[in-house]
């Protein structure tokens, strides 16, 4: 407790008087340490703590949702994923809404055992997240896997969307705050870009409420000294290589490709698709799944909140129409949404 | 879906593996590390039932202990 303390008094005596400081981040257990140990109400008035993309559940597009709960409908299908997409609203529902043939895993692996009680059965895997689930999912191919069994990727890039939030000046991130365990996977170098070309003090971050002041309080002293640099304050977990063997297994089955993010668009070269070779094993090949255009959610600010456009307070359906027990966006759905976060944790302003 | 959990490695049969944490045994996957990384009695950080990366002792405590934190404020919710 006297540490946080320090770190805090720290924090105000580096803060500008004069200006606005934005730190975002970009990992949905950071904004979760953020929102349940109140750091918000810590910081000075000059300092503004926004959650970023952390969520991969609430940029998963519209239409991998939709292909899923069509392929959980088939009755030779069974569709396996991680519990918070079985909730995700889309014009159709949900998949669990669906009824049909789902169940949930939660790890790549356990998607094994089911394909081999059903071989009468077409197993598909929906694989969804940043690189922290994608490398799983690569684990999953290397260890082989049975003829039964298809993957359906919705697979995205961390660092490709922090390069648009940074181009695009609505947003105006002074700071980011970096996800720690998705930089044990891609290294933190991944991040140099941002300090180097943008500018933009970038610290790669761990979860406790400790570790996180002391990346704020980096960030504020490099701002102080008119600094951008990268810095890693969880050195524990992260390397700045990454881990290489992850990024090499990834490499060796996806590429790089122009995906949908929910709300915000195509955005190119931003997530990870199947090389051509393995297109036996891609659900969106074997079962010729459309690319189906998406439809708003009324009055959802999701994609703005998503990107650090708005708070999940501005929302006119936050808490009253849409709650975590009846979400109707995906923000609210996922244990890592900011408006998930904020209402469980009773965060009522910004 | 990200949030990584330190456990302590008790069994090994590469790429898959025993491990436990306060209690509570499963079995993950090593693939994404070397095969000659990890050793019975090491701690990694476990992502989606996949050890990410082989951390030391200090850190699995440190996190452990902030995970508690988070855990006791869910339970206090509910």
């Amino acid at each position: 407790m006297e540490k946080i303390k320090e770190l805090v008094n720290l924090i105000h005596s580096l803060a500008p008087e004069d200006r606005k400081i934005k730190i975002m981040n970009v990992c949905g257990s950071h904004e979760h340490t953020i929102a349940y140990s109140g750091l918000r109400s810590l910081m000075p008035e000059t300092v503004e703590l926004v959650p970023g993309p952390g969520c991969p559940v609430c940029v998963c597009s519209e239409s991998d949702v939709i292909n899923a709960i069509n392929l959980s409908k088939r009755p030779d299908v069974i569709l396996c994923t991680y519990g918070d997409m079985l909730r995700v609203p889309t014009r159709i529902g949900s998949i669990r809404s669906n009824g049909g043939n789902y169940k949930m895993v939660s790890a790549p692996h356990e998607v094994l055992k089911i394909a081999e009680e059903n071989l009468d059965k077409k197993v598909v895997f929906f694989s969804i997240g940043f690189e922290t689930t994608t490398a799983p999912t690569a684990a999953l191919i290397e260890t082989g896997i049975p003829e039964n069994l298809f993957i359906l990727t919705s697979q995205k890039l961390t660092p490709e969307i922090m390069e648009v939030l940074v181009k695009d000046s609505e947003v105006g991130v002074d700071a980011f705050v970096a996800p720690g365990h998705v930089s044990a996977i891609v290294g933190s170098n991944a991040w140099r870009v941002f300090p180097e070309k943008y500018g933009i003090p970038t610290v790669v971050a761990g979860f406790e409420p400790e570790n996180l002041l002391l990346a704020f309080v980096r960030i504020l002293y490099q701002i102080k000294e008119g600094k951008a640099e990268l810095e890693n304050v969880y050195k524990g977990v992260v390397r700045p290589e990454g881990n290489r063997r992850a990024q090499e297994l990834m490499y060796k089955y996806f590429e790089k490709a122009d995906v949908n993010w929910r709300g915000i668009g195509n955005i190119p070269k931003s997530g990870l698709e199947f090389r051509p070779e393995y297109a036996h094993l891609n659900a969106k090949a074997v079962f010729n799944l459309p690319e189906i255009k998406e439809e708003k959610i009324p009055g959802c600010i999701c994609d703005r909140v998503v990107l650090g456009k708005a708070y999940p307070t501005d929302c006119k359906l936050f808490g009253t129409a849409c709650t975590p027990r009846n979400p109707k966006g995906p923000c609210m759905v996922s244990l890592e949404g900011a408006c998930n976060i904020w209402f469980r944790s009773g965060v009522k302003t910004a | 879906m990200c949030v990584g959990v330190p456990m302590k490695v008790v069994e090994i049969n590469y790429p898959m593996a025993v491990a436990e944490a306060k209690g509570v045994r499963r079995t993950i996957s090593l693939m994404l590390l070397p095969e000659d990384e990890v050793k019975e009695g090491d701690y990694v950080m476990v992502h989606v039932g996949n050890a990410i990366e082989k951390i030391d002792e200090k850190a699995a405590e440190e996190i452990w202990q902030a995970l508690d934190e988070v855990l006791e404020a869910l339970e206090g919710e509910g």
